[in-house]
């Protein structure tokens, strides 16, 4: 966690001094648990609504300040980094000459696993960083404690292992295999084999939504519910063969990238895509999202890298290069792996313009496939064809973990704790859309473009209801046929209103239009002088 | 005096102003023309003209005798002889002083209208008073009605020292206690209190007598009770038990609240009962009997298992004749009356009844509608079935008989009186011993009625539903005489759905199916196919870089199986990295010249997709065409211009979308339905607009993006009170109306924020 304390590279600790600073320091972060500026309520009418707001706004503003200073006093740990002095290039810093410098405990995590046999290896982290699963290519699974490196479970499943991810816990992990998905548990006991999903390339899991997604080699889409068991959603992309698929953390939309250069976004209640964008001339090779869900990273075979906005949908910055896989960080930095050489960058100045941090070649011959920054540490786990590495980043993790959010060293208590109460605030699947903040508030107003064909059935069907209500039988004056017929008569016509006063509306508005338009309309010369003169 | 009319041509009038001024002159002894000039005055107030004519001539009597008017002083002249009238004087004079100009009351409405004006405006100081406070209630975020809990009294001294006397006796002993000899006598020392406490002689025999009296009642009443104890005889005890009965009955009967506690004792017990099944042969002792068979077992074990289980019937049969409310109690009879004897009698009037119906089917109407050929024919066929029908009901009914008069007895028609759905009539007991000789094919031994019928449900089924039909030939053979052939269609009906005697239909049917399947398998291979082809990508230009992807990726899978099966892991050190051909690499490179096109293409089509093209507007065919001239004109104006307007819409409805500005984006505008509901549909009530509603909704307020701290503020409900806490009327208090009411509520409630402010700290979102 705190490596950046070499010869070269000197670690910068903002000190506030002052009284001045800290207020200062904590005016930021009060900005920015305010989430934006309150809508002016001075000019509204309701006083009690305006009194209410303003109570509101308060209470907000005193929580904002409440986290601000939560975070200030609660989460003292700086992220450290590298730093060049001089003429040094920071990506020349070898990772042997960090490991001169770093205490013991970390140095642990410089390591190289050479596993020759079971072919290129596919890693995935826990939330919160303790434990690795590793899938090999040819069969090898494995659950790896990362505190104190020790294997945990070993099994050999004994055909093409394409994919592992773990589910909310370290208990349970999902390989994708050679025909079927399965999940085993952490003893290495199959506990469920996935058929539906088929042949799967890819895993990923949304975690506060439990849903399993994958997909498969017919470029099929398929979201379960890994706590019910149900199939949420089962999508043919219908644009092939792809392996590249990454969740956005922000709002747990499936990104997947095709051969035909488009990524598409995908969410489990719609068939289409939320979003299709042509990010690359060539087949897509990487996808990754930055954890802020603003910042997706993709990589193409035309050897581009490309950063894009997904608030505004364009392109931020182009770099030149290969990559098989990509990852960002937690503190954003991205890796990009291609062949047997790591790439990391990150934005120094904070304004997404990413330029080279670190460099890291492995030995001739190991092909990457896999990078995974592990959660609150700087480490990089590389997964490669000869077993995996880990090497450092200064600055790739997050310092500061929140117990409540993933604890590395969480009791079993905890984690039983923790998974009932994850449980508990499980999200529905429909939860999951681009902009998951605008959860609540007012539906939007676009309607859909009724036809007229559209509109006159539903009439029908609503008189057709009308008609086959069964009137009920009235006392003996009131149950004449005319009565009754009257009766029927008038349901009707009260099924019919909406609609016909809808019409009317429509229409009244198309004539009011085309009143303004005549009336802007200039009147031939003869004419002018009878129009009637504008008050002016 | 009149005052109407010309006093020219009304003499009678001036005759009656004569008389008046006389009477006047009379009273006040005063010159008739004194009151003259008055009457005149009045006269010309009121308009009328003067009896002759105004002139320099005439001058009016004003003018000579000066004002003409009375004063007080003129009626007071001729008095002052009298006595009294310097008293009368000063008075008068008193009053000239201080006079003031009374008004004339107002009318009453005005009257009242002001007064309720004067008590408006008092009454809105009086409301106004309150409304600073009302106000603040209103705005303030929540209300909390925990404050100023008093609890009341804390120790039982205090509860003591406010006692007061109320009834009758209370304060004699208060009296007695609060004596103020007493008092004295336990402040001093207690020789005065033992002087006080003397007793009479008389007080202490009657006294000693009462308790030797009641002493000798209650010996008696205890050897009574022994004696009737030690009484074996069971005739007695029976009586006894009756009379005790009778009188619980009578006193159920008379008083509802003793009634009510039968019912819920009787309740509890069912409860009870159907918690613990005792009485459902769980005990060891009936398990064991049950073990050894009951037939083994003598006639009294026997009986007493009976017992048992007609206790647990009975204890759980109220449960169901709760839900068939009247008729229950015919039932019940039906079912205390199920001994052996009784079900054979019953069966025989069903076998009776079963023959006559047999016999009576024979009559066929010889005319109407019924006598055709083809009717006549279905009729016979119906009838055919129901007489096999109740050949075999006939033959069920003589095999329960049988059984009935051979086996043990008492337990198969009980076990089944619980059974499963009820059925009143006399079919009962017919359907139960039917039900009983399915049951008794499965588990005869044991008489655990509800399981059995779980067991043998299946067969249950049928065995009921024929015995519903047998019923219905049973009781209603009028009903069958009426109307005959409407009632065989439905026995002939049931009988096709009970699969009893399997006909050729059925087998029909099967053959039916099997065909029906093998139809069906040949589609599913088709569409097994379809699917196949529909699964291949069918990209036209893509298909082909695909697809050698494809099999590159495939290739090396099937390796790797190869290698998996033989279980022989060594090729992994080789590496599976291959340089990609030439070929491959020219068509990456320049790939990407028509994937834009193609990609443009595709957003074509989502637009046309979600945002149509209007059609092309078109002429019904012939029409319009009657000449060559018309021909030439084309479509009416009114639909190209709607052609137009349609194609306008569409370019502004593209225009509008969000990806309207990006070239190589689709941002899919579909309406996700299942996502609707987690939306508002209209913005709520106090909000107007919808950017104030959205920017109030800004911020989150659950425990994830909260510290502690903050949390219980922002989730406080609007009305915070501990329940029990009486919420007294609001009560007057001063306010500052320009004080913060945050300021306020601060120290006013002091309320217990920050309660679970304890190691939990602050929590990110991380999603």
């Amino acid at each position: 966690m705190d490596e950046g304390q070499e010869n070269q590279a000197i670690i910068t600790k903002k000190k506030p001094s002052t009284h001045q600073d800290i207020s200062d320091e904590l005016d930021l972060k009060i900005k920015k648990y305010l989430r934006g500026e309150a809508a002016s309520f001075e000019d509204l009418k309701d006083r009690k609504l305006k009194r209410q707001l303003s109570v509101r706004e308060e209470l907000y503003g005193n929580a904002a300040k409440a986290a601000a200073k939560a975070e200030k006093w609660l989460m003292p740990n700086e992220g450290g980094y590298l730093e060049a002095e001089g003429i040094e290039k920071t990506w020349r810093i070898k990772q042997e000459a960090i490991a001169k410098e770093v205490g013991l405990v970390n140095l642990r995590n410089l390591y190289d696993i050479v596993l020759p046999d079971l072919g290129p290896y596919t890693l995935d982290f826990t939330s919160s960083g303790r434990y690795m699963a590793v899938g090999g290519r040819k069969g090898h699974l494995g659950i790896v404690d990362m505190i104190n490196l020790s294997l945990i479970k070993e099994l050999q499943v004994g055909e093409t292992v394409r994919d592992v991810v773990f589910l909310h816990n370290e208990l349970f992990f999902a390989a994708a295999q050679k025909k079927f998905v399965y999940m085993y548990n952490r003893e290495g006991t199959e506990i469920h084999c996935l058929r539906e999903h088929g042949a799967a390339l890819k895993l990923q899991f949304l975690k506060n939504h439990f849903l399993l997604a994958s997909v498969n080699k017919f470029g099929q889409l398929h979201y379960q519910d890994i706590t019910m068991g149900d199939m949420v959603g089962n999508f043919r992309t219908g644009l092939g063969r792809t392996n590249v698929m990454e969740v956005n953390p922000f709002n747990a939309v499936v990104g997947l990238g095709h051969a035909g250069g488009t990524v598409t976004m995908w969410k489990p209640t719609s068939s289409a895509p939320l979003v299709k964008m042509l990010c690359h001339h060539g087949p897509v090779s990487a996808l990754a999202f930055h954890s802020n869900g603003h910042l997706m990273a993709t990589a193409g075979k035309d050897k581009r890298i490309k950063l894009w906005d997904l608030r505004k949908f364009e392109p931020l910055q182009t770099i030149t290069g290969h990559a098989n896989t990509l990852d960002f960080s937690q503190k954003g930095l991205l890796a990009c792996g291609s062949g047997s050489f790591v790439r990391v960058m990150n934005d120094v100045s904070g304004t997404q313009n990413y330029s080279n941090y670190m460099n890291h070649s492995m030995a001739k011959g190991y092909q990457i496939g896999r990078l995974a920054f592990r959660p609150y540490e700087d480490v990089l786990a590389i997964g490669h064809s000869m077993g995996w590495s880990s090497i450092l980043i200064p600055g790739a993790g997050e310092p500061n973990f929140d117990t409540w959010v993933a604890n590395p060293f969480e009791t079993s208590k905890q984690r039983r704790e923790k998974e009932v109460r994850s449980l508990l605030d499980k999200l529905p699947a429909e939860t999951i859309m681009l902009d998951p903040s605008k959860i609540g508030t007012v539906k939007s107003t676009r309607r859909e473009k009724v036809t007229k064909q559209e509109r006159e059935t539903e009439i029908e069907a609503a008189v057709e209801a009308a008609k086959s209500t069964k009137l009920k039988n009235k006392t003996k004056g009131r149950n004449k046929p005319g009565k009754k017929m009257q009766k029927k008569q008038d349901a009707i016509a009260r099924v019919k209103r909406p609609y016909l006063e809808e019409k009317i509306n429509e229409e009244q508005n198309i004539s009011q239009k085309k009143q303004k338009t005549s009336e802007n309309v200039e009147l031939p010369k003869s004419l002018q002088r009878f129009a009637r003169k504008k008050s002016s | 005096m009149r005052m109407t009319g010309d006093a020219a041509d009304d003499d009678s009038s001036e005759e009656g102003d004569g008389r008046h001024t006389r009477m006047l002159q009379g009273i006040t002894g005063m010159p008739s023309e004194a009151f003259e000039g008055k009457k005149k005055r009045k006269m010309k107030d009121d308009g009328i003209p003067e009896l002759y004519p105004e002139s320099e001539y005439n001058p009016s009597r004003d003018v000579v005798d000066g004002d003409g008017q009375i004063s007080i002083d003129d009626l007071l002249n001729p008095l002052q002889d009298n006595p009294g009238f310097g008293k009368l004087r000063k008075r008068i004079q008193q009053i000239e002083n201080n006079s003031k100009a009374i008004h004339a009351p107002l009318r009453t409405a005005d009257q009242a209208k002001v007064e309720r004006k004067a008590a408006y405006e008092i009454s809105k100081k009086e409301v106004t008073k309150w409304q600073q406070i009302i106000q603040r209630n209103r705005e303030a975020p929540t209300l909390l009605f925990d404050e100023n809990i008093d609890l009341g009294f804390s120790t039982v001294g205090a509860i003591a020292s406010e006692f007061e006397p109320r009834t009758e006796f209370e304060r004699k002993m208060a009296a007695l206690v609060s004596d103020d000899k007493v008092m004295e006598a336990y402040k001093k020392d207690g020789s005065r209190l033992l002087e006080m406490n003397t007793v009479s002689v008389e007080e202490e025999k009657d006294r000693q007598s009462r308790i030797a009296k009641m002493r000798s009642l209650l010996f008696r009443h205890e050897l009574k009770a022994k004696r009737i104890k030690k009484i074996k005889s069971k005739t007695y005890h029976r009586l006894l038990k009756k009379d005790r009965l009778k009188t619980e009955y009578s006193k159920i009967q008379m008083d509802p609240e003793v009634a009510k506690e039968f019912a819920m004792k009787q309740e509890r017990l069912r409860a009870e009962e159907r918690m613990t099944l005792r009485h459902k042969n769980q005990n060891r002792w009936a398990k064991r009997i049950l073990t050894r068979g009951l037939n083994s077992q003598d006639e009294g074990t026997r009986a007493a298992i009976a017992e048992q289980l007609q206790r647990h019937s009975e204890l759980t049969r109220k449960m169901h004749s709760m839900k068939d409310s009247s008729s229950s109690s015919d039932g019940d009879d039906e079912d205390a009356g199920s001994d052996q004897d009784m079900g054979s009698k019953v069966l025989g009037k069903a076998i009776e009844k079963t023959m006559k119906v047999i016999q009576d089917d024979d009559e066929t109407p010889k005319s109407g509608l019924l006598s055709l050929p083809f009717m006549r024919r279905g009729l016979e066929k119906n009838k055919a079935a129901a007489i096999e029908e109740a050949n075999l009901a006939l033959q069920e009914y003589k095999d329960s008989k049988k059984k009935l008069e051979n086996s043990v007895g008492s337990e198969g028609p009980e076990a089944t009186s619980i059974s499963g759905r009820r059925v009143f009539g006399a079919s009962k007991t017919q359907i139960s011993d039917a039900g009983n000789k399915v049951k008794s094919d499965y588990n005869y031994g044991s008489s655990d009625s509800e399981d059995d019928l779980r067991a043998s449900k299946n067969g249950n089924i049928e065995t009921q539903r024929s015995n519903i039909l047998q019923k219905d030939v049973n009781t209603d053979p009028v009903l069958i005489q009426e109307d005959t052939d409407n009632h065989q269609e439905s026995v002939f009906k049931d009988f096709n759905e009970i699969v009893k005697n399997p006909g050729p239909k059925t087998t029909y049917e099967v053959s039916l199916f099997v065909s029906d399947t093998w139809k069906k398998a040949g589609n599913r291979d088709e569409k097994g196919t379809n699917v196949k082809k529909s699964a291949m990508p069918s990209g036209s230009v893509r298909q082909d870089r695909k697809d050698t992807e494809k099999e590159v990726e495939e290739d090396s899978d099937t390796d790797s199986e190869g290698q998996m099966v033989d279980r022989i892991l060594t090729s992994g050190s080789k590496l599976s990295y291959e340089l990609p051909s030439q070929e491959e690499l020219i068509r990456q490179a320049f790939a990407g010249d028509d994937l834009e096109d193609e990609f443009e293409k595709d957003k074509m089509e989502i637009l046309n997709a979600e945002n149509p093209e209007p059609e092309k507007p078109v002429l019904l065919p012939g029409w319009g065409q009657w000449t060559h001239v018309q021909k030439k004109k084309g479509l009416p104006s009114w639909m190209l211009k709607e052609h137009e307007n349609a194609w306008k819409k569409r370019e502004e409805a593209i225009k509008k979308r969000k990806d309207a500005q990006l070239k190589n984006v689709i941002i899919s505008e579909k309406l996700d339905k299942k996502a609707e509901k987690l939306h508002t549909k209209a913005l709520p009530f106090p909000f107007t607009s919808k950017e104030a509603f959205e920017q109030s909704m800004r911020v989150p307020i659950g425990p994830e993006s909260n510290p502690a701290t903050a949390i219980g503020a922002l989730n406080r409900p609007e009305v915070v009170k501990r329940p029990g806490v009486i919420i007294k009327p609001i009560q007057f208090e001063e306010v500052n109306p320009h004080e913060k009411p945050e300021e306020r509520r601060g120290d006013k409630h002091r309320s217990k924020k920050n309660k679970g402010s304890g190691g939990r700290s602050m929590k990110k979102t991380s999603a």
